[in-house]
């Protein structure tokens, strides 16, 4: 856990300039994909998106988290993920088109890497041992953020691959003290849930076993039992005294 | 006794529904036995010979001089046991009843436009039974839970690369590779993460074909058995390529 944190310590310490850079970018290309959306910044989003999870893979897990051990899953893990959005920068796979899914969802979605350094300066942490804005849990957020405000037809792939990320940081906040992580791994929940119904709704010719009615009442009960799951996890942490 | 255009029909029909068969899963015996049944509903004699891609049946009616063959190829479907159980109720209904070509070729086109599975049902059920064979090789429950999200993640892509028509074998390698890039993140913790990467892919191993290669060989269908075993030795070549290539960069450290 110590060695956890010292990197995390170490990567704040030097790349905070470039996290407010990234930030600032991130901000300025949501604002042009709700004011001007086109092809133009959707392919500016899509190249910036690859970046980012370059960025994770190489200076976060590459040079500053090269103590922990087995980061080279977690430069592969991102890699991966960057290679998805270059194929789909090329092949235009995915379109960013503003949908009509909860605008508070993915607000709150979008909010999310700001919330994780006010959650860890809530919990009594001081810079430059904090989560940050740019940090591979907020990047997984704010991209599940940006699928629910402007992605119609869902890439199923890259939302279970970030939905795994999001589950193992459930793992995180036992193994390595990171409470942060349940706000990731709450989030994900309706995201989910929302991407895997329109899935469903979206076959106009659904000739399928089990019928949409019976899919959405299981989806629904899988939400509720992850949900409780979550529940009786957080509460021996939130109350240690109780347990 | 049957006119050409008679039994052309027949055979028109026989191919679709043995070839169906073949596509779905079936071992070859049990195709054989199926179409000959639904031959003998009509009075003709149905001979079959099957092979990975095609099949050849010829039908002959009694003291009729004409002979009539057919060579079809054998569509990809996915696999049903429920669908071919019912196909196989279907000849089974058509001798004992003798029903007319008209009524069987009805009731065929009527189970063929059933619902099939929700692939993100299947999905998720996959998902639970990988995690559930985790548990069985003596994986905790963190392990478990990583098997179920990676074989998500693995099963999604294998969906969605067989979709884009990317040739199998290359799906199968990359579905590997995914799935246990996915189940090695439990390295990081204190759980039986060995147990988890092993298990990871084994929603991948191509049971249905093994089995029906070891049955079609038992049964004599030397050839098509022998095809059915290669092409899922093949495949679990495939699935040890993927996962090799994810062991090598990770516990060989070659990045």
């Amino acid at each position: 856990m110590e060695i956890f944190w010292n990197t995390i310590a170490r990567y704040n310490a030097a790349t905070w300039r470039w996290q407010i850079v990234i930030v600032a970018a991130a901000v300025l290309l949501t604002l042009m994909l709700y004011r001007h959306p086109g092809k133009r910044v959707e392919q500016a989003m899509k190249l910036f998106l690859a970046l980012l999870n370059v960025w994770i893979a190489l200076v976060y897990y590459l040079v500053y988290g090269y103590e922990r051990s087995y980061s080279n899953v977690m430069v592969l893990f991102w890699a991966l993920m960057a290679v998805l959005w270059l194929y789909d920068l090329f092949a235009g796979t995915t379109h960013f088109r503003r949908t009509r899914r909860p605008g508070l969802l993915s607000m709150l979605l979008y909010l999310m890497p700001m919330i994780y350094p006010l959650f860890s300066l809530m919990r009594g942490l001081t810079f430059p041992m904090m989560t940050m804005p740019v940090m591979p849990c907020s990047v997984v957020v704010f991209t599940l953020g940006l699928m629910v405000a402007f992605t119609e037809r869902i890439n199923l792939f890259a939302v279970l691959y970030l939905g795994h990320w999001a589950f193992i940081g459930l793992a995180k906040v036992y193994f390595f003290g990171i409470p942060e992580d349940y706000l990731l791994a709450v989030s994900t929940i309706p995201a989910l849930y929302l991407f895997f119904r329109e899935y469903v709704r979206s076959d106009t010719n659904r000739n399928r076993k089990p019928d949409a009615r019976v899919f959405n009442l299981l989806l629904t009960v899988i939400c509720l039992v992850v949900g409780a799951f979550f529940m009786a996890t957080l509460l021996p942490y939130l109350h240690p005294d109780l347990w | 006794m049957k006119t050409s255009e008679e039994l052309t029909e027949l055979l028109d029909f026989i191919a679709e529904y043995a070839t169906y068969l073949l596509g779905s899963g079936v071992h070859t015996s049990r195709v054989v036995r199926n179409a000959c049944r639904i031959g003998a509903s009509q009075g003709v004699e149905v001979h079959l010979t099957t092979f990975q891609r095609t099949t050849i049946l010829t039908l002959r009616e009694e003291g009729n001089p004409q002979v009539v063959t057919q060579v079809v190829n054998i569509p990809h479907l996915p696999i049903s046991f429920e669908r071919n159980s019912d196909l196989s109720s279907l000849s089974w209904e058509a001798v004992d009843r003798r029903l007319p070509l008209s009524v069987i070729r009805e009731k065929y086109r009527q189970l063929i436009a059933r619902p099939r599975m929700d692939p993100i049902f299947v999905l998720l059920v996959v998902g639970l039974a990988n995690a559930s064979f985790c548990r069985l090789f003596d994986g905790d429950w963190i392990a478990s839970g990583i098997v179920f999200t990676s074989t998500l993640a693995g099963f999604a892509a294998k969906q969605q690369l067989l979709k884009a028509g990317v040739n199998h074998f290359i799906v199968f390698i990359l579905s590997a590779f995914i799935a246990s890039l996915c189940a090695s993140m439990s390295l990081r913790f204190d759980c039986t993460a060995e147990t988890a990467i092993a298990t990871s892919v084994l929603y991948l191993v191509p049971g249905v074909p093994l089995i029906n290669g070891v049955i079609d060989i038992v049964e004599g269908h030397i050839l098509i058995g022998c095809s059915r075993l290669i092409n899922a030795l093949l495949l679990i070549l495939c699935i040890a390529v993927g996962l090799s290539i994810n062991l090598l960069l990770i516990k060989g450290s070659l990045l």
